[in-house]
């Protein structure tokens, strides 16, 4: 919201505060400043005389402006959005527009400009879209501050709608600065006597939706353009001048925060209703845009149709123009949460809205339809009924909260004495009722509806106290492991263990899509679970696995020239089909040899063993690994990856026309796993065991057996195979040919070393001899293996 | 015989001493003394020599074989030396090393990890809490009320069965009361989902740091203690911090806090990093009424409860421009901070 210095000036002097120091007052208070829009010196008015083309710069132009003197005054501009006879902020040599930029006479492409014309943007406003075109009644030559204050844009919290008018602000100001209101002579008008509304006048059917409704009504009125006082005001916080009778019920708006409509009252059709839309009832509003209403919009209706949606916008048939005779003004109460629903639906959101979804003061609805009407007579003339016809009751009985100051000294951790306490809520318009030992009782204004309990008036002392001046407290204490402290460790362990062997990890949004699960093909995916409302349709379903963005991530970096895919990241995926199941997994993504040096120009691509190696490396247990038949459609093959026969994850080989499709130069693959499965799995101590003292034997197998049975087998019988000496053993060879040309290609070449070693003395050779031979009796009978 | 092994010698001497290499001498050795050796079949031929000729035969046999082990060693300390004396002579130090590219975490984790080992300082432990949420977890036990505009499915994704994607990770401090006794000293680090097109400050799902302290008599003093101590440890501590009053439904008094943000070259300005507050005495009667007990009673506990957007801490941190590059994981992004 937008509101002018000059204007607050009305209600509060503010004469010793620079625009800065009310920034922070204002902030402080927990109102942001969002924009402080200040008219730098000289800066003024000029008036466009000439425009001619720029000869050595097509973008550019050369005017000739009129700035109060006898000398017109050549500029070169580049703005296309004026013409001749606007008016428009004109920056002279030496003026200061902030960031240090100090206007010089200069030449632009040749030809001399003496001075800036500026745009809004350019002197601390928003609007860039090129000169800021003036006020056509703007004195030329006059010093632009002098007609346009300093403004500042506020940001109000949802809490505080009082603030949303400059009284508002001025009594916030006043709290913090502790300096009273000015008494404005506007306000000392007569109370006009009430007359409860007739059926025919004001028939009300949504009493809930709707407490409090008045109107008065105002004859003759001369419906003309507003004077300048009033059109400057107005337009100065952002509106436009519409005519006298508008601009007064928006001024009363942003002076007291009701928000007001004036109809034409000869073009109503009968009395007032205020009931529900009718299915299928359209509104033609002031905006000039037709709207659909449907029975949950409140509107204000004649006998014939709906002539307002209520507390947000008026009909275009029954508003003010130029033609208007009478003015039926109403001011009413309307429910936020009503008014709220109609604007988000209805996509229209106005300052009325803006204040009525808010919550509006219920004990100003009458002082400001009297303000407006007070107004209209000054400036419009007519003659005012003598009484204003009300429906309903403005709910204003006031309420009371009690604060108990030893409790707010806690809460607030300081030792603020009751007497600042009591001054603090008494500067905010609270009036004490009573007061017995450390408890006192607080009278709250009607426009405060946001205090309600002891805690808001805790907050109201903390927060004009001034937590800066709140002394804060250091403390530590004993605090107990988590099992979520636990896996935080793990999966972080886990994670920089990836990053010292060179992976990245990647951190992508938890969104996808039905096309994209498809490369999920480590999880199942049949159940994700969709969206109700996704935002796009790329974004339609929870992830039930990572590895699908892990391969959008692939492919974003194979298109700007990466090799070397080293990828992963460790998240949270939804399983499916129950919402309220979810899972941290780690996906691995590897693709193409490492980065080549000088020293190893041709590194080898990485190979699902490469893969299989990280997965042996971060798994602190033994892990197995079994190809499913399991049916993917991006996947070549997929194996399971167990541990002690439970199955943790999978990992994959990307089907070579996938990989083609990300522009993949090497083969990819691919590995998910259940990393809260792992952690339950993980090992949990380690036992130091004697180093050896005797020497170990090495020997070597070298067999040939048929290329389809796994390695897997050979290991198991080593590991079954019943021998206090042997002590590991280790594949150090594999040969195949696929063509057949060097070997049967039916057949592996497979190579172990085993070292065996006696813990208690040196090993005979003859002992060994024994024990091998046993082991390759083992082999041989077991499987159909040759030993070459 | 005698006479022989002199030649012998004198050609093994020669050899030797002609011989530039270790692996030479290797061979020179095996060819005169290994087991097919020259010197090694003369040997043998002694069991054929007479009585008288053997003692002879036999010294010059072992003269010759010493004297040619002795200038072997020679020559192979003399080679070794001479090529112990050209080691590092040629080596070009400014060749580039064989390269270990360094990899570092995602900035966003740089940033949780720093976080999270800052509050685990103060004694804060870590709690979890699913994504996919209820309602009642997300705002009315939130004290949001029931028409208020975040709830709208124009701003927050829902599924079928009503749940919904959190819209922050305060639900954690719902669950967390709900599930253990005062007092709690907790931070959750996880996602959180908004109804906002990505652009270049906007991502529909982000990262959020939540913490809460529920013990007696927790006031405004310790919370700003707290993230005091939190946001110099994370932007050192020389950093200036502002609390602004603010509003937040779960929080009374709630304030934004703000650092002093000082690029080169640019006027310092104030910058928004986190939301905090003390817990809402509503967030404490709705948390006992689902316990079915009074002991997070309001009139004997208090709070407070803050949470930090990890996205945005990593953008001021590095100067990062637009949030998308956070979810792009363009490796020469990610290249910089390792």
């Amino acid at each position: 919201m937008k509101v002018s210095l000059d204007w607050l000036g009305e209600h509060i002097d503010l004469t010793s505060y620079s625009p800065e120091d009310l920034d922070s007052l204002l902030t402080f208070a927990g109102i942001e400043v969002e924009n402080i829009i200040t008219i730098p010196d000289k800066v003024i008015v000029a008036e466009i005389k000439t425009i001619e083309p720029h000869a050595n710069a097509d973008k550019l132009s050369v005017c000739l402006v009129n700035d109060g003197n006898k000398d017109l005054r050549q500029i070169v501009c580049g703005a296309k959005n004026f013409k001749i006879g606007d008016k428009v902020p004109l920056a002279l040599p030496g003026a200061e527009l902030g960031n240090g930029f100090t206007i010089k006479q200069s030449k632009l492409r040749g030809i001399e400009s003496h001075g800036m014309l500026c745009s809004q943007s350019e002197l601390g406003g928003e609007d860039d879209q090129g000169l800021w075109i003036l006020p056509s009644e703007s004195k030329i030559g006059a010093p632009l501050s002098t007609i346009h204050p300093t403004i500042f844009d506020l940001e109000i919290t949802p809490n505080r709608p009082d603030c949303l008018s400059h009284l508002g602000i001025a009594r916030e100001l006043s709290a913090l600065s502790e300096r009273s209101l000015k008494d404005n002579p506007d306000y000392t008008f007569s109370k006009t006597p009430q007359r409860i509304a007739k059926e025919s006048e004001i028939n009300n059917l949504a009493q809930k939706k709707c407490s409090f409704y008045t109107t008065r009504i105002i004859r003759n009125v001369h419906v003309t353009e507003s004077p300048d006082w009033l059109k400057t005001k107005i337009e100065s916080i952002g509106l436009r001048s519409i005519n006298n009778i508008v601009d007064i019920t928006n001024f009363v708006m942003m002076e007291m925060g009701q928000p007001l409509h004036a109809f034409d009252y000869n073009a109503l059709k009968g009395g007032i209703c205020v009931r529900q839309a009718k299915e299928g009832e359209k509104i033609n509003a002031l905006d000039g845009f037709n709207y659909d209403l449907s029975t949950d919009d409140l509107v204000i209706a004649d006998e014939t149709k709906a002539i307002a949606i209520a507390g947000i916008m008026g009909g275009a048939d029954t508003g003010i123009t130029g033609k208007s005779q009478d003015v039926l003004l109403e001011s009413a109460h309307f429910l936020s949460s009503s008014i709220r629903k109609s604007s988000r639906k209805l996509g229209l959101s106005t300052d009325s809205s803006y204040r009525f979804e808010r919550g509006v003061d219920p004990g100003q609805i009458i002082g400001s339809s009297e303000l407006a009407t007070k107004l209209i007579l000054e400036l419009a003339g007519g003659k005012a009924e003598d009484k204003t016809v009300v429906f309903g009751t403005s709910e204003d009985s006031l309420t009371s909260i009690s604060l108990d100051s030893d409790k707010c000294r806690a809460v607030i951790g300081h030792d603020i004495k009751d007497q600042e306490m009591f001054g603090i809520l008494e500067n905010l318009r609270l009036k004490k009722i009573d007061e017995n030992d450390n408890i006192s009782n607080w009278e709250i204004p009607s426009y405060r509806r946001d205090l309600t309990r002891p805690a808001d008036l805790h907050e109201e002392i903390a927060r004009v106290y001034g937590i800066d001046n709140i002394p804060s407290r250091q403390s530590g204490w004993f605090s107990k492991a988590s099992e979520a402290d636990n896996l935080f460790d793990f999966i972080e362990t886990t994670a920089n263990e990836l990053s010292s062997i060179g992976f990245y990890e990647t951190r992508t949004i938890k969104l996808t899509s039905k096309l994209k699960i498809d490369d999920c093909v480590c999880t199942d995916n049949s159940d994700a679970i969709v969206i109700k409302n996704p935002l796009s349709d790329d974004l339609t379903h929870m992830r039930s696995g990572l590895i699908a963005s892990l391969i959008e991530v692939a492919e974003r970096n194979l298109h700007q020239g990466a090799e070397e895919l080293r990828l992963f990241e460790t998240g949270t995926v939804f399983p499916g089909k129950e919402t309220s199941e979810e899972a941290q997994h780690l996906a691995i993504l590897i693709s193409g040899p490492k980065q080549n040096s000088w020293i190893n120009p041709s590194p080898k691509p990485a190979s699902f063993f490469t893969l299989k190696g990280i997965l042996e490396r971060i798994i602190d247990k033994p892990i197995e690994l079994t190809l499913t038949d399991s049916n993917q459609k991006n996947a070549a093959f997929i194996a399971n990856i167990g541990i002690e026969n439970k199955t943790i994850g999978h990992a994959a080989q990307i089907i070579p026309s996938r990989a083609r499709q990300i522009d993949a130069r090497h083969p990819v693959f691919v590995a998910e796993i259940n990393l809260d499965l792992v952690f339950l799995q993980r090992s949990k101590q380690v036992i130091f065991k004697e180093l050896p003292k005797y020497p170990a034997i090495r020997r070597d197998i070298a067999m040939e057996l048929p290329i389809s049975l796994p390695n897997v087998e050979i290991e198991k019988i080593f590991r079954a195979i019943d021998s206090s000496l042997l002590e590991s053993f280790k594949l150090f060879d594999l040969f195949y040919d696929e063509t057949g040309n060097r070997m049967d290609k039916n057949k592996k070449s497979i190579a172990y070393s085993l070292t065996y070693r006696n813990h208690e003395r040196t090993l005979k050779s003859a002992e060994v001899d024994t024990e091998h031979e046993k082991i390759l009796n083992e082999l041989k009978t077991k499987l159909p293996i040759e030993f070459r | 015989m005698v006479e022989e092994l002199e030649n012998i010698l004198k050609d093994a001497t020669l050899a030797i001493s002609n011989a530039c290499t270790i692996d030479e001498l290797d061979k020179l050795r095996l060819t005169f003394l290994g087991k097919k050796g020259i010197v090694t079949i003369i040997a043998a031929k002694m069991k054929d020599l007479g009585k008288e000729e053997k003692p002879a035969a036999g010294k010059a046999l072992n003269k010759t074989r010493t004297a040619i082990n002795d200038s072997l060693e020679v020559k192979v300390l003399n080679i070794q030396e001479e090529e112990d004396r050209r080691v590092g002579k040629n080596i070009d130090v400014t060749l580039p090393g064989a390269s270990l590219p360094r990899v570092g975490r995602h900035p966003i984790s740089q940033m949780l990890s720093e976080a999270v080992n800052a509050l685990r300082r103060m004694g804060f432990s870590l709690a979890s809490g699913p994504e996919i949420e209820t309602e009642w977890h997300c705002f009315d036990a939130l004290n949001t009320p029931a028409d208020h505009p975040a709830r709208n499915e124009s701003d927050t994704f829902y599924f079928t069965d009503g749940r919904l994607l959190r819209t922050h990770t305060s639900t954690v401090q719902i669950r967390t009361m709900q599930n253990s006794e005062p007092p709690v000293r907790i931070i959750s680090p996880g996602a959180a989902y908004r109804r906002d097109e990505i652009d270049s400050t906007h991502l529909s799902q982000f990262n959020q740091l939540e913490g809460l302290y529920v013990d007696k008599n927790v006031s405004l003093a310790d919370l700003k203690g707290a993230l005091e101590y939190l946001l110099h440890s994370i932007f050192g501590k020389k950093t200036q911090i502002r609390f602004r009053p603010h509003f937040f439904p779960f929080t009374e008094p709630s304030f934004e806090i703000d650092i002093l943000l000082q690029a080169q070259g640019k006027e310092p300005k104030w910058i928004e990093v986190a939301g905090c507050g003390m817990v809402d005495p509503n967030v404490f009667i709705e948390v006992n009424k689902s316990r079915g007990d009074n002991n997070y009673s309001p009139d004997k506990v208090s709070g407070f409860a803050f949470g930090l957007g990890l996205e945005r801490l990593a953008m001021i941190r590095w100067g990062i421009s637009d949030i998308r590059l956070l979810i792009e994981n363009d490796t020469r992004f990610l290249q910089q901070f390792a």
